[in-house]
């Protein structure tokens, strides 16, 4: 028992569900706002998209490397979903899956430049996510769409909504969090019941003994860009949705704090190392106090120097737990004196 | 009489024209220690991947237990019996030992779900297997080197292994874990394993081997039961050369010269109250095992530890070593630990590499350098010291492990130090040029230089040094000169 509790206080989750705390507590005191229906759900509201955004983030991390085109391949493929469901008046189902085809399309030649000619994931997602920006607003013209009209319908139904009888602001929470719900579902068994899953900690871990032990490593580390590009095509139709309107310009920008809400949650830029525990503690920790600041009265650019603050001390709090832990040198010297 | 476990005949691979294998030929009995002995690039690691499956042969034949195969790949290698310990041993570093010791077999047997359960009986099993106690939910990050190669071992075995082979197992363990090591490998040999133990180190191929194999430039040189072999022919089939032993040792007292390097309970985060007078033209040894603060002594007196007690003399005035500059200046050369992240800058061509040290005393008016006077300093180290080169103009990362450590050298004498630190001076660097090293070594202590061996290597010790000091958990335990310095007094004081 002893060594377990010991073993949650050295994981990053922990540092950060901690951190959490004591945001909310001192949020409370000031404000008195914090612990309220309407808010925690706005907190849970807000968090969708950007949780869904992190699944991308944290496969590219623990297979191989940054993955920064997830906002505008799903600004790309929810517009074509959103204008293919218009011209055809498509049903939900169909809109979802052009998205999601379209999305893993982009993927592939993601996975494509990076697998086969081994270019850094970096570099070449930073090109992709160009090409799709120019694609939408200079062949497309995007502007701001209507949604098509079933899932539009759909968007309007909230699965449970909360009103705050002393300041009367209600929240809801929307469908989509039922999506979130159900990806992360997928994602954990997936990535911790499936030997495909492990395979992509494996590959990050080490390539050349997952090589050696049998695994296809091009063939994962492909997937992983394919699956990332239906996973940001899902995350962008939840936005339009959420916003009841596709509007192209809100999608870029996103990735920044959305990879600092990975690395927060302790995943490892190196690879190999990352949960969903912590994507989602990390994600719900930057959400909170994006949101949360104007309870205080700051300034929104104030917020920005806050955020700032808290991945610089969160990020540096789990570069230093890793390399404690990857020093055998330590390990062994205490061992022998 | 014994079955072979492996016959493999007349074994050729080439690569884009580079003759690797010149038609190889190894026999291994079932249940032997077999050592596969040659100097870096002999190609050793290239006939471990045929045997393995990885390459394929252009030529030749392989016999696994009496069968042979045409197409050797690597799940038939793995079905076989075969199963090789990789110098970084293949495993990740990220994941538990559980699923490390599991992951290879579930994967081999095309399972889709994973069964935690499962893997813990077979992670449980492995360990068993060689009593390993380990905490199975550790990650393996944070393991021991030694550790990680017993994760490596217990993983082979558990594919009903028949011959286990091992790529230099010994490079990165103390002497210690090498004990412990060897006691391992008896152990399974008590069981019918064969193991192939590919190595170039001496003792340990004459201490766990039944029968050896040396190869050299891609070609059988010699196989014999070990019984056969002795030192000078070892080094003799290894190398190709006959070697003059390394020069005598003055068989004079020290004492009486010149004081060149003197601490006085000199004590830093690692090591404490450490004295020692190194005299002109002594060769002197400091022996400590990993952690004994050996190394911390040697970053000391050069300037990348500071010390929190003592003083430092230097031709017998006391010297604050601040920082690596200042050491430099007073005439103090460290050749690092690990030349490969604290040496060399390993893509740079070669000629920057020694020129590096001197780019101050190089530049011409306000600091201009000249990349002619670079390449004349350099050319004039790479013939003196013998570093085996066409072009010096190539990246260090092109040379060989003891061509490197005399890039190593070479920038270190370039300082013209009065006083030379080398720390574990031929780590990793094959016979011929730990010989070349020692010969150079002896020659600058008769010119008067003063030269300090920080090492584990007790062989290497005993066989250069004048004098030695061992040092254990960062305290003084002990100092041997003359007759006394010998193996088998350094292994008595130091394990």
């Amino acid at each position: 028992m002893d060594k377990k509790i010991k073993k949650v206080v050295k994981q990053t989750e922990f540092y950060i569900l901690c951190i959490i705390i004591v945001f909310a507590v001192i949020i409370q005191i000031r404000s008195g706002q914090f612990f309220t229906s309407n808010n925690l759900m706005d907190l849970v509201r807000s968090m969708i998209v950007p949780g869904i955004y992190a699944l991308c983030a944290l496969l590219s991390f623990v297979s191989t490397g940054a993955d920064v085109s997830f906002p505008l391949i799903a600004a790309l493929s929810a517009y074509i979903a959103v204008l293919a469901g218009n011209t055809w008046s498509l049903g939900v189902v169909p809109v979802f899956l052009i998205a999601v085809i379209t999305g893993c399309l982009i993927g592939c030649i993601n996975g494509f430049f990076i697998v086969r000619y081994r270019f850094n994931s970096l570099i070449v997602t930073l090109g992709t996510s160009s090409i799709c920006s120019g694609i939408l607003f200079g062949a497309f013209e995007a502007g701001r769409t209507e949604l098509p009209e079933k899932l539009y319908a759909l968007s309007k139904v909230n699965i449970a909504t909360v009103k705050n009888e002393s300041s009367g602001l209600g929240s809801a929470l929307p469908g989509t969090f039922i999506i979130m719900i159900v990806l992360y579902a997928a994602a954990y068994f997936i990535l911790n019941y499936t030997m495909v899953g492990r395979s992509v900690y494996a590959l990050g871990g080490d390539e050349i003994s997952a090589e050696r032990a049998g695994i296809n490593v091009k063939k994962v580390r492909f997937g992983v860009y394919v699956v990332n590009g239906g996973i940001a095509a899902i995350a962008g139709l939840c936005y339009a949705m959420m916003s009841y309107f596709y509007m192209p310009n809100e999608y870029a920008g996103a990735e920044m704090l959305v990879i600092a809400a990975v690395i927060l949650g302790g995943t490892r830029m190196s690879g190999g190392i990352g949960t969903l525990k912590g994507c989602l503690l990390g994600t719900f920790l930057l959400t909170m106090v994006s949101n949360s600041l104007i309870l205080f009265g700051i300034s929104v650019y104030w917020e920005k120097v806050v955020v700032g603050a808290i991945i610089i001390i969160g990020t540096a709090i789990s570069a230093m737990q890793a390399q404690r832990a990857s020093n055998p040198f330590a390990v062994r010297r205490k061992k022998e004196a | 009489m014994k079955e072979n476990v492996l016959c493999v005949k007349g074994i050729k691979k080439s690569f884009g024209g580079v003759h690797a294998l010149k038609g190889v030929d190894l026999t291994i009995k079932k249940g032997e220690i077999h050592c596969l002995a040659g100097e870096n690039g002999c190609g050793k690691s290239t006939i471990i991947k045929v045997i393995s499956g990885f390459y394929k042969p252009d030529g030749g034949t392989i016999e696994i237990d009496g069968k042979e195969y045409a197409n050797l790949n690597t799940a038939e290698a793995i079905s076989a019996g075969i199963q090789v310990i990789y110098q970084d041993f293949s495993i990740f570093p990220n994941l538990t030992v559980m699923e490390n010791l599991a992951f290879n077999q579930v994967l081999a047997e095309k399972k889709k779900f994973v069964n935690k359960k499962e893997y813990r009986k077979i992670a449980e099993e492995a360990v068993r297997k060689i009593n390993f106690n380990v905490d199975l939910d550790a990650r393996v990050e944070s393991l021991s080197v030694a550790d990680k190669q017993l994760i490596a071992i217990s993983r082979a075995l558990l594919h009903n292994a028949k011959l286990i082979i091992m790529d230099e197992p010994t490079t990165a363990l103390t002497s210690k874990e090498v004990k412990r090591l060897f006691a391992i490998i008896n152990e399974l040999k008590k069981e019918g394993i064969t193991i192939l133990f590919v190595s170039h180190k001496l003792d340990e191929v004459f201490e766990i081997s039944d029968s050896i194999t040396i190869l050299r430039s891609g070609e059988n040189v010699h196989s014999c039961p070990i019984q056969e072999m002795n030192e000078e022919k070892f080094t003799y089939y290894m190398t190709g050369r006959n070697f003059d032993a390394v020069p005598e040792k003055e068989k004079i007292s020290f004492e009486e010269r010149k004081s060149m390097l003197k601490t006085e309970n000199l004590s830093a985060p690692g090591f404490e109250n450490i004295s020692f007078d190194l005299h002109e033209g002594e060769v002197l040894g400091i022996v400590g095992q990993l952690g004994s603060g050996r190394t911390e002594l040697s970053l000391a007196l050069s300037g990348m530890l500071k010390p929190f007690a003592g003083s430092i003399f230097l031709e017998g005035k006391e010297v604050r070593l601040n920082s690596v500059s200042e050491a430099q200046k007073c005439g103090i050369a460290l050749v690092p630990e690990d030349r490969l992240t604290e040496g060399l800058f390993l893509p740079q061509p070669i000629y920057k590499n020694i020129s590096v040290t001197c780019l101050d005393a190089l530049a011409k008016m306000a600091g201009v350098l000249k990349e002619d006077d670079e390449k004349t300093l350099s050319q004039s180290w790479v013939d003196d010291i013998g570093v085996a080169t066409k072009d010096h103009t190539l990246p260090v990362s092109t040379l060989s492990g003891g061509n490197q450590q005399k890039v190593v050298l070479a920038r270190c004498l370039a300082t013209k130090p009065k006083v030379l630190i080398l720390n574990g001076p031929t780590v990793g660097v094959d016979i011929g040029a730990k010989y070349d090293i020692h010969k150079l070594l002896r020659g600058l202590a008769k010119n008067g230089m003063a030269v300090l061996v920080v090492s584990d290597d007790v062989a290497e010790v005993s066989a250069l040094c004048d004098r030695a000091i061992i040092m254990k958990a960062g305290k003084f335990a002990g100092e041997l000169k003359g007759e006394e310095l010998n193996n088998e007094n350094l292994y008595k004081v130091t394990a």
